[in-house]
């Protein structure tokens, strides 16, 4: 069976950075997979490879059996559709509540669906994850956690096949946590979706995961259940695994 | 000396290539058929209507009211002196609906709307909004730059011949005390002048003034790449462009129509 996500022998060099990234990943159908590692080891850029706003300079990135290169503009954005992206600055719409920030992707792609339903399908998502009391607030009004639950909210609201995560948990606190994991454990029971996630320390949430990435330099040094990989990732990355 | 000139052209080339490309883009997503994002975008339309036409209402009645007293008291008591009382409508046809109208509605638009649309886009993109909208599908072309486009044609049609009758008509009532003429000679004068080519004009250019305003203050508002700082920087130069872009169009419309 061919993987959700494969990067085979991918090249990226960023520019004025100085930053060269070889990587080499393949996600299966279903899997949730965390990338943890240090800042500036290329997590990020993992992610954004799979969504599509990098272009290797050599390799291919195949995102649920497509290449972002090859596509032209309306195959590019259903592709999009199907997978949801959360970025490390969420971006929630400033000029929009909390609540039409979540709605715009039902909104704009699904334009068939009454007023009643896409309620019914945004609070469902608010309340999973506490945020229900906080749906005519606006971005500006809401702390960092809230921001990024309610991007979380955003990603997984057209019931996307495929989430991109990055730093997930930054700024959430421990309540928030807990919430985020029931509900992306609750999606993963109702039907298949891949999780590919960045993390930057140590947190419960690593348990949820079926294989951690280990990612340094650019490079994936290992990959494989949490057990294993903490067993093998030296002194320097213990902290990282609790 | 000649590289640098070469330069400013190719710059200048690149510029109105980048608007042709947002207004030819804009065009598409209004023509391309598919239910998809229509709601939004009408939304948004409106929005844009409600804050480029509805609430520039008051700033645009006394700017109008002022520049209408300003006018035909000049030609109203100026013109007789010289014998040519008879023109006052041809003249007030010419300054005010053929010129000011259009124009000062234009620099009242870019002040107002023009600013908010850049501050907001630019801010919008440090925010990375604008790539939150991309990974969702959704086009910013189609929910960012043709909704304002639309929203800001409309609105600067409406706002024009609201201009365009406040100056007219509010100046004279509010002029009278200075003026000789009867109301009803007045209106009959400026009717009279009236010819269909006026308003023609007059309907044309807040149509061409809209484009050009929507489509600077957008590139310029989406070329904030980094930092909060270039906001500011972009919105100063989305307004110096827009102003210029409105004067050259109007000069491109309505020198042909002389000769």
């Amino acid at each position: 069976m061919s993987g959700v996500i494969e990067i085979s022998d991918v090249v990226v060099e960023l520019n004025g950075e100085g930053f060269t990234a070889h990587l080499v990943l393949t996600v299966n159908p279903g899997e949730f997979v965390i990338l943890l590692g240090p800042t500036r080891s290329g997590k990020s850029l993992i992610l954004e490879l799979c969504a599509g706003l990098v272009q290797p300079q050599r390799g291919k990135v195949r995102v649920l059996g497509e290449e972002w290169a090859d596509l032209p503009d309306e195959a590019r954005m259903k592709l999009r559709m199907r997978v949801g992206t959360v970025l490390q600055l969420p971006g929630l719409l400033s000029n929009m509540t909390l609540f039409n920030n979540v709605a715009l992707p039902l909104r704009y792609h699904r334009s068939t669906l009454s007023d009643r339903d896409v309620d019914r399908v945004v609070m469902g998502h608010l309340e999973a994850l506490g945020l229900a009391q906080l749906r005519d607030r606006f971005p500006a009004q809401l702390n960092p956690g809230e921001i990024r639950c309610a991007a979380i909210a955003r990603a997984m609201v057209l019931d996307q096949e495929l989430l991109l995560l990055d730093d997930p948990l930054g700024g959430l606190d421990a309540g928030m946590v807990q919430r985020l994991g029931e509900h992306i454990a609750n999606r993963r029971q109702r039907g298949p979706v891949t999780v590919l996630a960045t993390m930057r320390s140590y947190s419960a949430f690593l348990e949820l995961a079926d294989r951690v990435a280990v990612v340094r330099g650019g490079q994936i040094e290992a990959i494989g259940p949490r057990s294993v990989i903490a067993q093998h990732g030296g002194a320097e990355m213990s902290a990282y695994f609790g | 000396m000649i590289g640098w000139v070469g330069q400013k052209v190719l710059d200048a080339f690149y510029y109105v290539w980048a608007l042709w490309g947002l207004v030819s883009q804009a065009l598409l997503d209004l023509i391309r058929p598919g239910e998809r994002g229509r709601r939004e975008a009408f939304r948004v339309i409106t929005r844009q209507i409600l804050f480029t036409g509805l609430d520039a209402l008051p700033v645009t009645s006394v700017i109008a009211l002022m520049l209408g007293i300003i006018i035909i008291t000049q030609a109203g008591t100026q013109l007789p002196q010289l014998g040519a009382g008879g023109l006052v409508g041809s003249i007030i046809v010419i300054a005010v609906i053929r010129e000011l109208g259009p124009l000062v509605t234009a620099i009242i638009v870019v002040g107002r709307s023009g600013t908010a649309i850049a501050t907001e886009l630019g801010n919008m993109s440090v925010g990375r909004e604008v790539v939150a909208l991309q990974l969702m599908g959704i086009p910013a072309g189609r929910f960012i730059v043709m909704p304002r486009m639309v929203g800001m044609i409309v609105a600067m049609i409406c706002l024009t011949l609201y201009f365009d009758v406040v100056a007219v008509l509010g100046g004279f009532l509010v002029a009278k005390a200075t003026l000789t003429i009867p109301f009803d000679a007045f209106l009959e004068g400026v009717t009279r002048a009236l010819s269909l080519s006026d308003i023609t004009l007059t309907a044309v250019k807040p149509i061409f003034f809209g484009i050009a305003v929507a489509a600077v203050c957008c590139h310029h508002g989406l070329s904030v790449s980094s930092s909060y700082t270039e906001v500011p920087q972009q919105t100063t130069k989305a307004m110096i462009n827009s102003l210029t872009l409105c004067l050259v169009l109007d000069l491109l419309i309505t020198v042909p129509t002389y000769l």
